[in-house]
């Protein structure tokens, strides 16, 4: 275990020093603010102004950070990996979870210290009287299972391609693609784009408890999915 | 006691590409064990299957004792290992990266400290201790990397192409750094193809080509495996005079030489002792006056048996190649194919090791009652024998 926590911090110590993280943090942070103002002074309602935010910044900025950042989470080390790392006493094992710890962590701290804060402060600075506080806590937990999912997603492909672009590339475009794809296998409601239309009735506590407990458990699964394969490939894999 | 037992090792990339054939290898605790092979051959493919890092397609390898597998962190937490031209992670230091790795073989903060000072200064980077990575020299980053590999004393210390990307000052460091780890009842084992490093520190030797091991043993049994004993001389003055000298240096003229400006390569073929000759030379010297600059025996002693034995088995391949061939040629009835091909291959001649009897398997006794008989008989076979060793057509493979 000595292995495991030493290589989560290790993770953690670049994931914190990644310009990226940081441009992640200051392009969530910022809107966020600007939409506090915008919804106290317009007095908007606040859960057409917690969508928005989620649809127009949230979701995108995520889609492309967590994509990046969980993408080359194993194929980004390619060239150091086994040098330095799995040649020493390490399991595969404790290097894959500590990468999908550390990455879960981080991703799932960020989304959380920035998606609370702006949420308290839109109820209390917005129109609030169409929100209700278990709509609102839904619709957060919803769209964290989705970046969990993708960052599971993201990580297990990492682990499949050795070139950390084509992870990248694959995890990026299947997202942008599952949409489309489901819609046509008559599965809409699976795809991230519908769980994002459908926020503002969520946060409206409007959105059935069944449709969203399916939407949770399917993500939740197909993460889990995802990680096991994850996992599978590359304890498999020759380095 | 045995520390790396390979058995019918074998890996096959993408069934494409053959790495390792059924390759067999022991290293006993202690030895200093050079694994020399040309580039591609296989060497790093062992290393890394030794440490878990790819698994074998077949065969197993035995590392302590214990079949070594991904999961075997306590087998590899035993083993330091030196890759080639090391990747290192760039944005670390020497510092922290060797308590980075400290940490990763659960050792506990003042040991990795007390530890890591010493091996800093032990490799020459206490000034650079605090820079990052990707600003150190290859030959710094090769030697942070050997530091890493010593963090926990470990009992096995794997190096694939140490002295790789270094000047000679850092090589020769290297080499010392090595000359200093061996003993102790550690065992060393190097993959290279500078056989000059083998040389100055290996016990043993392994030879491998093509995924295979050709030859392994002492290396006092590897230089004994050069039949023609070889001087080179460096001279000044009336070198052609010299030169017209030569074959007088053998009664029977059972020499072989090259020039190469003004300094020769001579091999004896003769019967005689080596010393004889040495003498022989430094009287042509006198004679003919020229002025000897510089003299050395055995100087090309271990490249000499590392080619010999690659030609050998080049020669081996082309035999069974050549039966193969020609047994398709033979429009026979179907079902006779198989037993002409093997009288082929019995009716041509093996290859000078596996005649003479110097086979990997059971070199010891062979060279010890070989060595002796072919010494009297080179001056009448010696001509062929010259001929392999310098790349030339070996007679047993040419049917």
């Amino acid at each position: 275990m000595e292995a495991y926590f030493t290589l989560v911090r290790r993770d953690l110590e670049q994931l914190i020093s990644s310009w990226l993280l940081r441009g992640w943090v200051v392009l969530l942070a910022a809107p966020a603010a600007f939409l506090v103002v915008v919804a106290a002074r317009e007095d908007e309602l606040a859960s057409e102004t917690l969508a928005a935010y989620v649809a127009a910044v949230l979701a995108p900025l995520s889609w492309i950070v967590i994509s990046v950042l969980a993408g080359t989470a194993v194929s980004g080390e390619a060239s150091t990996i086994a040098d330095s790392v799995l040649s020493k006493s390490v399991t595969r094992s404790e290097y894959i979870w500590a990468k999908i710890t550390s990455r879960l962590v981080v991703f799932m701290t960020i989304y959380f210290s920035v998606v609370i804060p702006f949420a308290y402060l839109i109820d209390r600075y917005a129109i609030s009287n169409d929100t209700t506080m278990s709509g609102v806590m839904s619709g957060v937990v919803l769209v964290g299972v989705l970046f969990v999912f993708l960052t599971s997603f993201g990580i297990a492909l990492s682990t499949v391609f050795r070139n950390s672009q084509f992870a990248v590339v694959a995890a990026l475009l299947t997202v942008a693609v599952s949409g489309a794809v489901l819609q046509f296998l008559g599965l809409k409601w699976m795809s991230t784009t519908a769980v994002i239309g459908g926020l503002p009735e969520t946060f409206r506590g409007d959105t059935p408890f069944a449709d969203q407990l399916r939407v949770l458990v399917v993500f939740a699964a197909l993460s889990l999915a995802a990680i096991v394969s994850g996992v599978w490939v590359f304890e498999r894999r020759d380095l | 006691m045995r520390v790396v037992e390979a058995v019918d090792l074998t890996k096959v990339y993408h069934n494409r590409y053959i790495a390792l054939n059924a390759l067999d290898l022991t290293v006993d605790k202690g030895m200093v064990y050079g694994l020399v092979g040309p580039n591609g051959a296989g060497k790093s493919t062992i290393f890394r299957i030794m440490l878990g890092l790819q698994r074998p397609t077949a065969g197993d390898v035995r590392v302590f004792g214990e079949s070594m597998t991904p999961q075997r962190a306590d087998l590899r937490r035993r083993i330091g290992f030196l890759p080639t031209n090391p990747s290192l992670p760039r944005d670390m230091t020497p510092i922290s990266y060797l308590q980075f790795v400290g940490k990763l073989l659960g050792m506990d903060r003042g040991e990795v400290m007390i530890r890591l000072t010493t091996l800093l200064q032990a490799v020459d980077l206490t000034s650079a201790g605090s820079q990052r990575i990707d600003e150190l020299s290859t030959g710094m980053v090769t030697r942070l990397g050997i530091a890493a590999a010593l963090m926990n004393d470990p009992e096995l210390l794997i190096f694939d192409e140490p002295t790789s990307g270094l000047d000679p000052a850092g090589r020769r460091q290297t080499i010392e750094l090595i000359r200093e780890l061996s003993g102790n009842d550690r065992t060393i084992i190097i993959a290279t193809h500078i056989l000059g490093d083998v040389e100055r520190v290996c016990t043993d030797i392994g030879i491998i080509t093509d995924g295979r091991i050709i030859h392994q043993g002492p290396m006092a049994e590897m230089r004994r495996l050069v039949r023609q004993r070889t001087l080179s001389l460096e001279v000044e003055g009336n070198i052609r005079h010299f030169e017209q000298q030569l074959p007088e240096l053998d009664p029977f003229g059972a020499i072989r030489f090259e020039r190469i400006g003004s300094e020769f390569r001579i091999s004896f073929l003769g019967a005689e002792p080596i010393p004889t000759y040495v003498q022989r030379v430094l009287d042509l010297v006198d004679r003919t006056g020229v002025e000897l600059l510089h003299l050395n025996t055995g100087a090309y002693e271990i490249e000499e048996a590392f080619l010999r034995r690659l030609e050998e088995d080049r020669a081996h391949s082309f035999v069974r190649a050549s039966a193969w061939t020609t047994a398709q040629k033979l429009a026979l009835p179907p079902g006779s194919n198989g037993a002409t091909a093997d009288v082929i291959t019995e009716a041509i001649p093996a290859p000078d090791h596996e005649r003479d009897g110097i086979d990997a398997a059971n070199v010891d006794a062979d060279l010890d009652a070989d060595g002796h008989e072919e010494s009297a008989h080179a001056g009448g076979d010696g001509d062929t024998e010259a001929e392999a060793a310098d790349g030339g057509v070996l007679h047993s493979g040419t049917p």
